[in-house]
């Protein structure tokens, strides 16, 4: 049944596969966008993540609920790219194929989102802050990552971000990266930003916890975990 | 039927029982009686009798992008209604002061300014075009002669000011009236230069320009109850400005989340308290409402209430919080309660009670079989405004195939008008339309699949004293008025 047809009685039981695919195409066309329909976006990713609470749950069936395994990997951008485009939008027939769809979907879905965070640093003027921004959550721990095998969507999605791996590096072009110079130091390595985005320790928040959150750049962030994160 | 025979019995019993000629209050009754009975269960608002008055914009189907109406606002004392469009411009209507006495219908807007407030503009940073489209437009209330008008698009803020000239001077000693300056040689005798009428002209100019203190889409803009500062809403931040400065604002609200990927919400709507100052509330995208106090804390993250309806089992479906997401919130005149709209309904609640709202209305409930196919056309995302009327007595928001609906809070009666232009008699009373949800369909009646989804009526506002409502179409702008006696 397409979404054309009037919901049966029950909306739960209408075929989440075809809503699915609906949502990943809206998804999609969100992110053609430069600059998305924020609340769009959030609600059809929010209606994703419903989906795929479901189809978690059906696919689990009578086996007992187990905590799912749902958990993001800051994969490097460099990876997903290296994968061609997976016809990830067959609904998966079995239940490993589920959580391989499921737990990409939620890479997918949180990747899209870090991206937009980028906005706001190439943002022009801010309006001056009043008071440094209390603590918006004192320390989110990131939930620790493992990559998802199937990133056909990723490699979709993230490649419609306006903030490409290229486009951080030129940023950084002219700085002299003298002092700072090792391996981690070195364009390859940057793509794993996110990597360093992911793992939190104890000193990096602190080193952020100090100043106003919201005129940190990407620059200084970095700076500061690898002064800070020796042990990284 | 059995209506009818009560209310022709009680008029003759009343008139047997007094005087022989029926009086003033039977007469009233009666007519009131009739008006019940021939208009059936619609005439919600007190049995006002709504009647086509004027539609203001191009008569053909073929619309252009750059006319869609955007936003539609009276100013403070309903002389003047004020539209911005896709294209980044704003017309101002001005009522005609006519003697009411003796005319039959009150007076009709007729253009007074038309301006450019907003440019389309290019994000060299970002490599995007920012649309010129204006999302709102607030009135300030009058202060002086001019008139001032606060106007949004995506990014900037801008406060225009309207201003009439209906003098000009005359008899300068250096120039000629046309300009041209005269040589100083020929001038003999010296004049002090006069005032003369001139035809009124109307000149807007903007006066502050608000800019670079939003990252994401403005969608609300509320002027302070003390007229001096105002907020601006965007998904993510409420911003606080003064009027006189706009090299600076305050946030007052940041919901964003240190890591975007954890984003799962967004503001929709902001708006100032009428009366105090120092409260505002807004809107989310899961269908809650935060009223905060300025005086708590600079930053208003934590609210001081939360109004959350809980969500109904029964009517759960993947689409729940689409539909629950608050296009737009409104207080009252008095204060004492705000209104919400959400795809299917209008709720309004008492500001002293968090949990639920106090009285719910359907606007379009036939449309829930339909969600499927509403999310996949997008329809399911469309943001529909609502307001209150004059009297907080009755509230009004609009609907698909140019139908808008207006709900009665004291007698709980609803009626559902169209904006047409089928009905564009002056002073044509207009039928109340009915959408037949299932099964048979009656006369009269239009079935839910009939329904033109692009014709969708958005934004809508109440005069603020009279019974006179602005409904914008796509393109075209309408305007009803109660059938005056």
């Amino acid at each position: 049944m397409e979404g054309g047809d009037p919901e049966p009685r029950d909306p739960g039981a209408a075929p989440a596969s075809s809503l699915f695919n609906i949502s990943m195409v809206k998804l999609h066309q969100s992110l053609r966008h430069v600059e998305p329909n924020l609340r769009h976006l959030v609600l059809v990713a929010n209606t994703l993540r419903r989906m795929q609470d479901q189809m978690q749950r059906e696919a689990r069936g009578p086996d007992s609920p187990e905590a799912p395994s749902v958990v993001d990997s800051p994969a490097p951008v460099s990876d997903s790219r290296d994968s061609g485009l997976e016809p990830c939008r067959q609904p998966p027939s079995d239940s490993q194929g589920d959580d391989l769809l499921l737990s990409t979907m939620d890479t997918s879905i949180s990747t899209i989102l870090e991206d937009l965070g980028q906005v706001e640093v190439l943002s022009p003027a801010r309006p001056e802050e009043e008071q440094p921004l209390a603590g918006a959550s004192g320390a989110r721990q990131e939930p620790a990552r493992t990559s998802a095998p199937c990133l056909g969507p990723l490699e979709l999605l993230s490649s419609a971000s306006y903030l490409l791996e290229d486009g951080l590096e030129d940023i950084f072009e002219d700085i002299d990266t003298s002092m700072y110079d090792c391996d981690l130091w070195s364009p390859t390595s940057l793509s794993g930003f996110k990597a360093f985005s992911g793992a939190e320790d104890s000193d990096s928040k602190a080193l952020a916890g100090a100043e106003d959150r919201l005129d940190m750049s990407d620059l200084d962030y970095l700076m500061d975990v690898l002064v800070g994160g020796h042990a990284l | 039927m059995q209506k009818k025979w009560v209310v022709f019995f009680g008029a003759f019993w009343w008139q047997g029982s007094n005087e022989s000629l029926p009086s003033a209050e039977v007469v009233m009754f009666l007519k009131f009686s009739l008006r019940s009975i021939f208009y059936g269960a619609g005439g919600g608002g007190n049995d006002i009798q709504w009647c086509f008055s004027q539609v203001k914009g191009a008569v053909d189907d073929d619309v252009a992008e750059a006319d869609i109406i955007s936003t539609v606002e009276f100013n403070h004392s309903g002389e003047l209604l004020a539209t911005g469009d896709k294209g980044g411009r704003v017309v101002i209507f001005q009522q005609e002061q006519e003697n009411k006495i003796q005319s039959l219908s009150r007076g009709e807007y007729n253009v007074y300014s038309t301006f450019q407030s907003h440019e389309p503009e290019f994000d060299y940073l970002k490599s995007l075009e920012i649309e010129e489209k204006i999302n709102k437009i607030r009135w300030l209330p009058q202060k002086n002669a001019a008139q001032f008008l606060l106007s949004t698009n995506d990014k900037t803020i801008k406060l225009w000011k309207i201003s009439e000239r209906d003098k000009r001077p005359e008899g300068y000693n250096l120039k000629e009236e046309d300009g041209r300056y005269r040589d100083p040689s020929t001038v003999t005798t010296l004049r002090v230069p006069v005032f003369r009428p001139m035809d009124l002209m109307v000149e807007a100019s903007p006066r502050r320009i608000f800019a670079n203190a939003h990252t994401y889409h403005i969608n609300s803009i509320s002027i302070n109850s003390d007229y001096e500062t105002y907020l601006s809403a965007d998904d993510l931040r409420i911003n606080l400005w003064h009027l006189e400065i706009t090299d600076r604002s305050f946030n007052i609200v940041d919901i964003k989340p240190a890591n975007m990927e954890e984003l799962t919400e967004v503001i929709t709507a902001a708006e100032f308290h009428p009366n105090s100052c120092n409260t505002f509330v807004y809107s989310s995208s899961k269908g809650t409402i935060r009223l905060c106090d300025m005086r708590a804390s600079a930053l208003c993250d934590r609210h001081s209430k939360l109004f959350e309806e809980p969500e109904d089992p029964s009517n759960r479906s993947f689409f729940s919080e689409i539909i629950s997401s608050i296009s737009d919130v409104k207080f009252s005149h008095s204060g004492r309660y705000m209104m919400t709209r959400d795809y299917l309904s209008v709720k309004i609640w008492d500001l002293n009670m968090e949990n639920r709202p106090v009285e719910t209305y359907q606007v379009h409930e036939y449309l829930r079989s339909k969600l499927c196919s509403l999310y996949e056309n997008d329809c399911i995302f469309d943001k529909f405004e609502c307001c209150w009327n004059g009297s907080d007595s009755v509230v009004m928001t609009g609907s698909y195939n140019n139908f808008f609906r207006m709900f009665d809070r004291n007698t709980k009666r609803d009626i559902t008008l169209e904006a047409s232009r089928e009905n564009n008699k002056p002073r044509t009373v207009l039928k109340p339309r009915k959408v037949c949800a299932s099964g048979k369909r009656k006369k009269d009646e239009i079935s839910v699949d009939s329904l033109d989804f692009n014709k969708k009526i958005l934004h809508t506002a109440w005069h603020p004293k009279e019974n006179i409502i602005a409904v914008a179409t796509t393109n075209n702008l309408y305007i009803f008025q109660d059938k005056v006696n």
